[in-house]
């Protein structure tokens, strides 16, 4: 208790605050534009923290991650251009929200689902890291192996109607993924003797292409289609009416939980991240839909204006930020690519994450972590100051400007992640491919699962076949590795029970 | 008019005259750090270039990260750079490797090393509940049949450590390759693995937290903050030092009084006793070699790894 008072203590200077609240507005910001993440925010942050006292810079980082989370739902939902890649599956139930004329519950929704689910997961961090860490370390090779396949396994629960594409999708995803060196042999494959690929096709470049760049170039199609129609350019969705009815917020409980219960899971594991935890708990929520709403009067189908479509990812990716530094600051193990950069952070400053964080530099470790408290708490009204201010008056620029502001973000944010040309390239490729994927109507959602998913598949399996020396049962050895065994068997059944329902005879309705 | 000419003349052989140390350097340098922000040698080149710049007078020391393919996009920059001394590589052992194993055009002759500021001796770790209590323990063991040891990958100096190791004893491993050292942490911390090859500087906070245990180090001497672990050749493995490196290199043809006006400048900020408390924190021992100290320690690391790589058939 000394300890959380201590951080407390570290965090109340006005400085520190200001740095937060900076953060904030900053993270909610770079969130909201398409093509700059917060991956690229702190590649360009990290030099300059070099500068300020370590307490100050640590806080701006905190803010800035939490609410990029946050932010990347307000393109989203407004013009369906996910801001950043976590937001991927709320453009889909948010943006048809808005085109009913319900933008601003679906922001509403949006944000009350990532403070909750932050506030959630802040708090478990706040009382549990320590033992929670423990739990990241159960997960050996043969645990992420496992874990892969059920995240890949989560993509089925979407694929409805089109399973050919969805798989498609995911091979494509897979395949762009082997781009590098093997992992196995230690040799380059598929770089085309580009150096540049060496290590795999630039990730950050290659998101921003495959959400910024392919966006620019629907508001392009939009525009030309328009102009052909000799119709005026047609307006973004009013935003609207952001109160949210209280029936509504009962409903959405339990989604919010289950949200924050499986962003605060995954988000502890080294290796998933958040686009995992977005698609499993974006599965549940369908599945929940399905069994109490679905077909009922006054209910939209799923994918076409649900709020639970928003409320399940929104909740559960804001609650892998705060759980993704239980292992971090306990163990030095960053749950995913944005908290690593935190190492480098800390690193500037003469800290090491891990155990010895807490005894040397305790203030520092707790403040950290009392800062995702108050950040989600601050969350709240900030997020709607800036959806109030920055996003109305970002989405009443004339789309044309739009398209050009939006480019030229683009290619910044791909040059800034290591100052190299060669990412804007990628980019501009990604792109184009995302572009063509969507006038083939073959979903993204699976092909950035198998793109990030692809490496740990093949290294987690490649590494357990190795120390089992080529045993393949230990994936669902219940002795020795039953969280893998539990999680194949989940993955099994993800898989089988849609195909069994379709054989059964359907009930009378 | 004529006037003007001589002017422009002067001018003009200004530019051309070779930098003289005197007048080294007239404007910033760049420190080319061949990673994205927030590695380890992002991390040392920063805390040198704060001290530097204190002490540097006509210019400052700007850390400049080119990312991309594994460190070779910086590093074949800056051996494409001109030879004025403007241009420093945060120059590591990678640059030896490279262009054996994954196909950099430049060649270990491009650069010309001006200091070292960083060893990085090799360590065996394994989890603190591990049966192998001592490095006799271990290499009886791995003598026995192989064990199952945590490299960042394949092909980088970690896993040549292996096969050096694996030439002088009659211990085999089976190498993991895992990539990020958080991920090798959550390996070996949690007992996924038998053990690793791992940096010391990255290895010491892990082992200092208790988290792992060092069965060995590969430095000629025992290192102060661990003086009951062995060294590699106290421990029968008969490697007198197997270390990573980083320091400043710069173009091949860079003047000599260029060259020693920038090793000077390193030596001036290893006697400041702030930056050595910074690196320490920081988790990296602070050394100062000279230039031709420096090209010993390359060329060194140079001959061991070269015939490992042939021996394992890694070259390309």
């Amino acid at each position: 208790m000394d300890a959380i008072l201590l951080g407390f203590q570290t965090l109340a200077t006005p400085m520190v605050l200001f740095m937060l609240v900076t953060g904030l507005f900053a993270g909610m910001i770079v969130g909201s534009i398409p093509g700059i993440n917060d991956n690229i925010a702190f590649a360009v942050f990290i030099p300059f923290s070099f500068a300020m006292p370590p307490d100050q810079a640590l806080a701006l980082m905190v803010g800035v991650y939490c609410a990029a989370a946050t932010g990347g739902a307000i393109p989203a939902i407004v013009i369906k251009v996910p801001g950043t890649a976590s937001s991927l599956l709320t453009a889909e139930d948010g943006n048809a929200m808005a085109r009913k004329g319900m933008a601003g519950r679906a922001l509403s929704i949006a944000i009350t689902s990532s403070v909750i689910g932050g506030i959630i997961s802040s708090i478990v961090l706040l009382f549990f890291a320590p033992s929670l860490a423990s739990v990241a370390l159960r997960f050996g090779y043969v645990e992420n192996f496992a874990l892969a396949i059920l995240g890949l396994s989560s993509v089925v629960g979407l694929l409805r109607g089109n399973v050919i594409k969805g798989a498609i999708a995911a091979i494509i995803g897979l395949t762009v993924a082997t781009i590098g060196f093997s992992p196995v042999t230690g040799f380059p494959r598929y770089t085309f003797g580009n150096i540049n690929m060496i290590e795999g096709i630039p990730f950050v470049p290659l998101l921003v292409g495959l959400f910024g760049v392919a966006a620019l170039l629907d508001l392009m199609v939009d525009i030309f289609r328009d102009r052909k129609d000799n119709k005026p350019l047609s307006k973004l969705p009013e935003i609207g009416s952001l109160l949210l009815p209280r029936a509504l917020m009962r409903r959405l409980w339990p989604v919010w939980l289950s949200g924050a219960a499986i962003g605060n899971v995954i988000g502890m594991l080294p290796g998933a991240g958040m686009l995992m935890a977005i698609f499993l708990a974006y599965d549940n929520a369908a599945r929940r839909f399905r069994r109490l709403y679905a077909g009922k009067p006054g209910e939209e189908a799923w994918g076409e204006g649900v709020p639970e479509g928003v409320a399940a990812p929104e909740s559960a990716n804001n609650a892998v930020t705060a759980s993704s530094m239980v292992p971090l600051l306990s163990l030095g193990i960053p749950g995913n690519s944005t908290s690593a950069l935190f190492i480098g952070a800390l690193a500037l400053h003469g800290m090491v994450p891990g155990p010895l964080l807490f005894s040397q530099h305790g203030n520092i470790a707790w403040m950290i972590i009392v800062a995702f408290l108050v950040a989600n708490l601050l969350m709240w009204p900030v997020a709607f100051l800036v959806i109030r201010s920055v996003s109305k008056s970002i989405f009443s620029i004339p789309k044309e400007v739009l398209v050009g502001v939006i480019a030229m973000l683009c290619f910044i944010g791909a040059y800034s992640d290591g100052a190299n040309t060669f990412n804007m390239w990628v980019a501009l490729v990604a792109g184009l491919v995302a572009f063509v994927m969507r006038m083939t109507k073959i979903p993204l959602g699976p092909a950035i699962l198998g793109l990030v998913l692809g490496p740990q598949l093949e290294s987690s399996l490649n590494n357990s076949l190795l120390i089992s020396r080529g045993d393949w049962l230990v994936f669902i050895d219940p002795i020795n590795h039953p969280i893998s065994a539990g999680m194949i068997f989940v993955s099994a059944l993800l898989w089988i029970v849609p195909v069994v329902l379709n054989f059964l005879p359907k009930k009378a309705a | 008019m004529k006037n003007l000419a001589l002017v422009a003349a002067l001018g003009l052989s200004a530019l051309a005259m070779p930098a003289l140390a005197d007048d080294y350097p007239q404007r910033d340098i760049d420190l080319v750090v061949p990673f994205a922000p927030g590695g380890s040698v992002d991390t040392t080149s920063r805390i040198i270039a704060e001290t530097a710049n204190s002490i540097l007078e006509g210019g400052e020391l700007v850390v400049v990260n080119r990312g991309g393919g594994g460190g070779i996009v910086g590093q074949t920059s800056v051996s494409m750079a001109a030879p004025d001394g403007y241009s420093i590589l945060a120059m590591t052992s990678s640059v030896v490797t490279n262009p054996l194993m994954k196909g950099a055009t430049y060649s270990i002759d491009d650069f010309r090393p001006v200091a070292l500021y960083n060893l990085d001796p090799e360590v065996i770790a394994v989890p603190m509940d591990s049966p192998f209590e001592t490095a006799q323990d271990f290499i009886d063991a791995a003598t026995a049949e192989p064990l199952s040891i945590v490299v960042a990958g394949i092909g980088t100096s970690h896993h040549l450590s292996g096969l050096a190791i694996e030439r002088v004893t009659d211990m085999t491993f089976n190498y993991i390759p895992t990539s990020g050292f958080g991920a090798q942490v959550q390996a070996v911390v949690g007992g996924h693995a038998d053990g690793a090859l791992w940096p010391m500087g990255e290895a010491m906070a892990q082992a200092q937290a208790g988290g792992v245990r060092l069965l060995a180090i590969a430095q000629e001497e025992r290192n102060p903050d661990f003086p009951d672990v062995p060294t590699f050749q106290e421990a029968g493995i008969d490697i007198p030092i197997f270390a990573t490196f980083r320091g400043w290199a710069v173009p091949a043809g860079t003047p000599d009084d260029v060259v020693a006006t920038l090793s000077n400048l390193m030596q001036s900020v290893y006697e400041d006793e702030a930056y050595r408390e910074r690196m320490t924190n920081a988790g990296f021992v602070p050394v100062f070699r000279d230039a031709d100290a420096f090209q010993a320690v390359i060329s060194d690391y140079a001959t061991r790894t070269g015939a490992i790589i042939e021996e394992a058939g890694l070259g390309q």
